[in-house]
């Protein structure tokens, strides 16, 4: 008993830590980003500490900091101290820093206009290139803002010199954090934004009409090839397989010829007074209409082959039986046929409601959302907020949030789905029972 | 006589529905190698410079056809061993070990299986980051072999399903131990599911295009998905033939095992998502 | 080797399939499991070989507890129903997999898969796999397979189940051959009365988990404990029909009497069993009928007499006896075999 264990997990533990690593945190870490702020902008890593004007400014305008603390803080300078001179001379020679301290020690100055002025009209050995005397200026800077710090420690330091309250100074540094934190902000824009509507409706769309055209059609290629002789029947379902099993790039890619202005489309609808064009994207409706057709050539095939094999299982009396009785194909295919497959119907619905609802990648492929955010689904909204968009800042927190909004509805109807399945039968004990 | 006129009807029915696939087919092949007529649809003359892609670098940045198909070959092979052998160990397990909390497992299968994992690809996408595998194959490699995992392992159970207890009792009954009856009795038997499998997970990798898209976008790892998308995008007029001509090449390996295995994909497809 | 088994239970979820059986097999006999399907043979042989465990009880081989003891380790060869040949090893193979188990030489192994191939008389077919084979070959590569590892048990699972008529005759008396030339210990589960009977030396019946009745097939055939067994044995099978027990004679529903057996004792109202060779024209008359139908088969044929009361009688007479269907007949029943059982199906 013990060691049958033993070789079980020894058999199962790859795939449990695979499942741990790549099913289990992504759904934990989903919900945890979802709750935060991250962003390209924060990094995920955590982030470094750094005072700008604009925040210095828009703390003043909230109160949170004296006017007095504003004008400390903004109003920056140049100070040639002793400390600043000891770096100067490693980075830019001893000569010149004798020669600086000589005729300007402990001078301040309010600009690098003037800091750099100094530098170029030293006496001796004066800073020639532009871009050297800027990088020398920065070594005299005293004023606060605008340095990268490693961390809170070190930005606390910087503000010492100021005197301020340490109510200000804990605002300060706060405020000076470029890293991510959280927060509960991104449902609160999912909840205001009035695209969230506009993706759930064209969500609600998408699949409620591929999912009609995938299981009517469907249904109709199971049935029809059943009552053509076998050949016959194959080459179909060939021709109908194939889009299956075709990279999506090049099934797209196929479509996208096909509605192009200078595609199939274009052409023969040319001599009736069309003009060509690029009837993918043309309007809401004919991208709508190419979303469907493109997902539905592939989702049909699903349910031509369960519902064929499910065909297949109708014991030939039971057909033959029907035809005696005087039952045309009609009466057939209601009475007899229709009944068998209720069972593969249900499945193919709720198995491709889940894939539908999720996946992005043909649409991604076809439309990308176009024209305009016309055919956005959630999904695609998701993957547009937080990997791919023009904007250039990648919004993980808020896209986590989309996603997880699919991770729940997902894993709610797997449990369903779990339950259609006879569980008790797929649970039967091993036979050997060691 | 009537039998005979309503399969007729259906069958023109079908053609008409068919119509659509029939003609993409048939242009993706005329013309990748044809040059078209400037304002119409029909192709002008027989022309193979669509094909250039293979000899010449087409953009000045773009990385070879031959090292991104190596790449692909690469990812999908890889992928598909990694998700075989997994399956194979797991899906025995599941199957035949009688161990504890075996039940739990079993619905976690059918959870996962079910599960539409592409919505943890924020996620996944952040650990990549995380672990120093975003933008390399190997962490394409690592993420699609996961999330093929259940599928495969519910693939391999069925066939494992399938054998009979007898065979594995008599094995047990000659005095082998349950790891000499898998290796040396059973796994003879499901020589077939393990090279369907194999077959059907290369397939899977050598389409892919979402993975690769996200989780490698800087040139770490470009697959022929990738390369075929990115050239479409960036090529400013509409150059059909030559992305049908890469296209044709992405999906000569596609197209082959079909051909070869037609029957059997088929079946599995549909076994993968029956209960 | 001895095989005893004490007070064995198997649940399987929380219904009790076996529930406290206990049975002893002698060294060198041997025994048929026999029983409707479901009455819990299979479970047993299954635990006699280790592939399923016992809930409760003891197991032992000789003097040895095995209770505790893996499949693996017991000195068991089992043939399965559909013979569990390994499809993708030859017969050589697979009779031999179980000594290369044991790490014997490759010689060695030669050596015992060819005296075991002549003793099942397959010698010529060793280089060919399962599906190249006939079903009375492949049932005896499995023999082979089972017995080369010298077990001191074999255990057979409705080994002719699969098998046609005319290789069953075959390969009844060849099973019985090996068996008393190895002088092996054997468990044959079946469902067939023929089987159990014409193989065995003693007959083992089993219903519902339990065991109704052991004893050798004429005891069986002639003693049965219950309604059960003696409706379970013989074919065609015994009639059974109502009848009151008065001091010395047995009254049936249509007003015919039949004389009391001596050693009946009982009054009142029981079931008469009467097996069809113990009814019909040989036996005398006084029962009266009427031919409902007739079963030409062969040697013999089978009448189904409606007696004037209702009941049903089954004869089975040797063919050409001139009765026909429709016919009115009166027939006697030999008293002297008659059984009577009491409302419970106890045999009075």
């Amino acid at each position: 008993m013990r060691r049958i264990s033993l070789l079980a997990f020894g058999f199962l533990s790859p795939a449990i830590i695979v499942a741990a690593v790549f099913f289990m945190l992504p759904v934990l870490l989903t919900v945890a980003f979802s709750f935060t702020n991250m962003s390209t902008s924060t990094g995920i890593m955590g982030g470094d500490y750094i005072l700008t004007q604009t925040q210095v400014r828009r703390l003043g305008e909230q109160g949170k900091i004296t006017p007095a603390t504003e004008a400390a803080l903004t109003g920056d300078g140049y100070t040639i101290s002793d400390t600043a001179l000891i770096i100067f001379a490693r980075d830019y020679g001893a000569a010149r820093a004798e020669s600086l301290a000589a005729s300007h020690l402990d001078q301040t100055v309010t600009t690098r206009r003037d800091m750099e002025r100094i530098l170029r009209d030293l006496p001796r050995d004066p800073i020639r290139s532009a871009t050297e005397r800027k990088a020398a200026a920065e070594v005299f800077k005293t004023s606060v803002l605008d340095r990268r710090l490693p961390d809170a420690e070190a930005m606390r330091q910087n503000l010492a010199p100021l005197d301020l309250a340490p109510a200000e100074v804990d605002v300060l540094t706060d405020q000076a954090y470029t890293g991510w934190h959280w927060t509960t902000d991104n449902f609160s824009t999912l909840a205001a934004l009035p695209a969230t509507l506009r993706y759930a409706m064209n969500t609600a769309v998408y699949v409620t009409l591929t999912l009609t055209f995938n299981v009517g059609f469907g249904l109709f290629l199971a049935i029809s090839t059943f009552y053509l002789p076998g050949r016959l029947a194959n080459t179909f379902r060939a021709i109908w397989f194939l889009p299956r099993i075709l990279p999506p790039v090049l099934y797209v890619l196929m479509w996208r010829w096909f509605t192009a202005d200078q595609g199939f489309v274009s052409a023969l609808l040319a001599p009736f007074g069309y003009t060509p064009r690029n009837w993918m994207l043309d309007s809401a409706t004919s991208a709508w209409l190419s979303i469907v057709l493109i997902n539905g050539f592939v989702g049909a095939s699903l349910g031509m082959i369960l519902f064929s094999s499910a065909l297949k299982a109708i014991p030939p009396a039971m057909l033959h039986a029907s035809e005696v009785d005087g039952a045309n194909r009609w009466q057939q295919v209601f009475w007899i046929i229709l009944p068998q497959l209720r069972w593969p119907i249900l499945f193919v619905t709720c198995y491709q409601t889940l894939s539908l609802l999720t996946s992005f990648e043909y649409i991604l492929l076809a439309t990308d959302g176009g024209p305009g955010r016309q055919t956005e689904v959630w999904s695609l909204a998701a993957y547009h907020t937080a990997l791919s968009n023009y904007g250039g800042n990648l919004e993980y927190g808020l896209g986590a949030a989309y996603a997880l909004v699919l991770v729940l509805i997902g894993l709610f109807l797997s449990v369903i789905y779990l339950r259609l399945f006879n569980f008790g039968d797929l649970v039967s004990k091993p036979r050997i029972e060691q | 006589m009537t039998a005979r006129r309503s399969t007729l009807i259906l069958t023109l029915i079908l053609t008409l529905c068919s119509l659509p696939l029939g003609i993409m087919y048939a242009f993706q092949l005329i013309d990748s190698i044809t040059r078209p007529a400037p304002g119409s649809i029909w192709p002008e003359a027989f022309d193979l410079q669509n094909w250039r892609f293979l000899w010449e670098t087409i953009d000045s940045a773009r990385p070879s056809v031959w090292r991104v198909t190596l790449n692909t070959f690469i990812f999908a092979a890889t992928t598909a061993t990694i998700v075989t052998a997994l399956s194979l160990t797991a899906g025995y397990a599941l199957s035949r070990l009688n161990f504890p909390a075996r039940r739990f497992f079993l619905a976690g299968l059918i959870v996962l299986h079910a599960f539409p994992t592409i919505t943890l690809i924020v996620a996944i996408f952040i650990i990549l980051q995380f672990l120093g595998l975003y933008d390399s194959l190997a962490g394409v490699i690592l993420v699609k072999a996961a999330l093929e995992l259940p599928f495969g392992i519910w693939i391999m159970k069925g066939f494992y399903d399938n054998v009979p207890w007898e065979l594995e009792m008599a094995g047990v009954q000659d005095g082998a131990s349950r790891f000499r009856v898998w290796a040396e009795i059973v796994l003879p038997q499901i020589a077939p599911g393990l090279s369907a499998l194999l077959i059907l997970s290369f397939l899977s990798g050598w389409s892919e295009f979402v993975l690769p898209l996200v989780l490698a976008p800087g040139g770490g790892a470009p697959v022929l998905a990738t390369y075929m998308n990115a050239v479409i995008a960036d090529q400013a007029n509409q150059d059909f033939g030559m992305f049908k001509a890469i296209g044709m090449f992405y999906a000569t390996p596609v197209v082959l095992i079909y051909l070869v295995f037609q029957r059997r994909l088929m079946t599995i497809h549909g076994g993968g998502v029956k209960g | 080797m001895e095989l005893r088994i004490d007070g064995f239970t198997k649940r399987f979820g929380t219904s009790t399939v076996i529930d406290d059986l206990s049975l002893s097999v002698a060294s060198g006999e041997m025994v048929a499991l026999l029983g409707p399907s479901g009455c819990g043979k299979s479970t047993t042989l299954f635990a006699i070989c280790g592939i399923h465990r016992m809930d409760a009880g003891r197991l032992h081989f000789g003097t040895n507890d095995v209770t505790d003891l893996p499949a693996q380790k017991r000195p068991v060869g089992v043939v399965f129903q559909n013979y569990a040949l390994y499809p993708h090893m030859t017969a050589a193979q697979n009779i031999g997999f179980p000594l290369r188990v044991q790490r014997l030489s490759k010689t060695k192994i030669e050596a015992k898969v060819r005296a075991i191939a002549e003793l099942v008389q397959i010698g010529m077919l060793l280089d060919r796999k399962p599906a190249q084979l006939s079903g009375g070959q492949q049932q005896r590569v499995a023999l082979a397979r089972a017995l080369v590892r010298q077990p001191e048990i074999l255990l057979l699972d409705e080994p002719l189940a699969n098998l046609d008529a005319k290789l069953r005759l075959e390969m009844r008396s060849e099973i019985r051959r090996i068996q008393r030339e190895t002088g092996i210990t054997a468990i044959l589960v079946t469902h067939d009365q023929v089987e159990a009977m014409s193989m065995c030396d003693r007959i083992v019946l089993m219903d519902k988990g339990q065991i109704v009745q052991q004893g050798t097939p004429a005891q069986m055939y002639d003693r049965p404990v219950n309604r059960f067994v003696a409706g379970f044995l013989g074919n065609p099978p015994i009639s059974f029909l109502p009848a009151v027990a008065h001091a010395d004679s047995l009254d049936l529903p249509g007003g015919a009497v039949l004389a009391k057996p001596g050693e009946l004792s009982v009054l009142g109202a029981v079931t008469l069993g009467i097996r069809p060779e113990n009814f019909g024209p040989q036996h005398g008359n006084g029962i009266e009928g009427l031919i409902m139908a007739v079963e030409p088969q062969g040697r013999e044929d089978m009448f189904d007499v409606k007696l004037s009361g209702g009941a049903q009688l089954r004869a089975i007479l040797p063919a050409h006896s001139g009765f026909a269907l429709g016919q009115s007949v009166n027939w006697g029943v030999d008293a002297s075999r008659i059984m009577a059982f009491d409302d419970k199906g106890i045999r009075l």
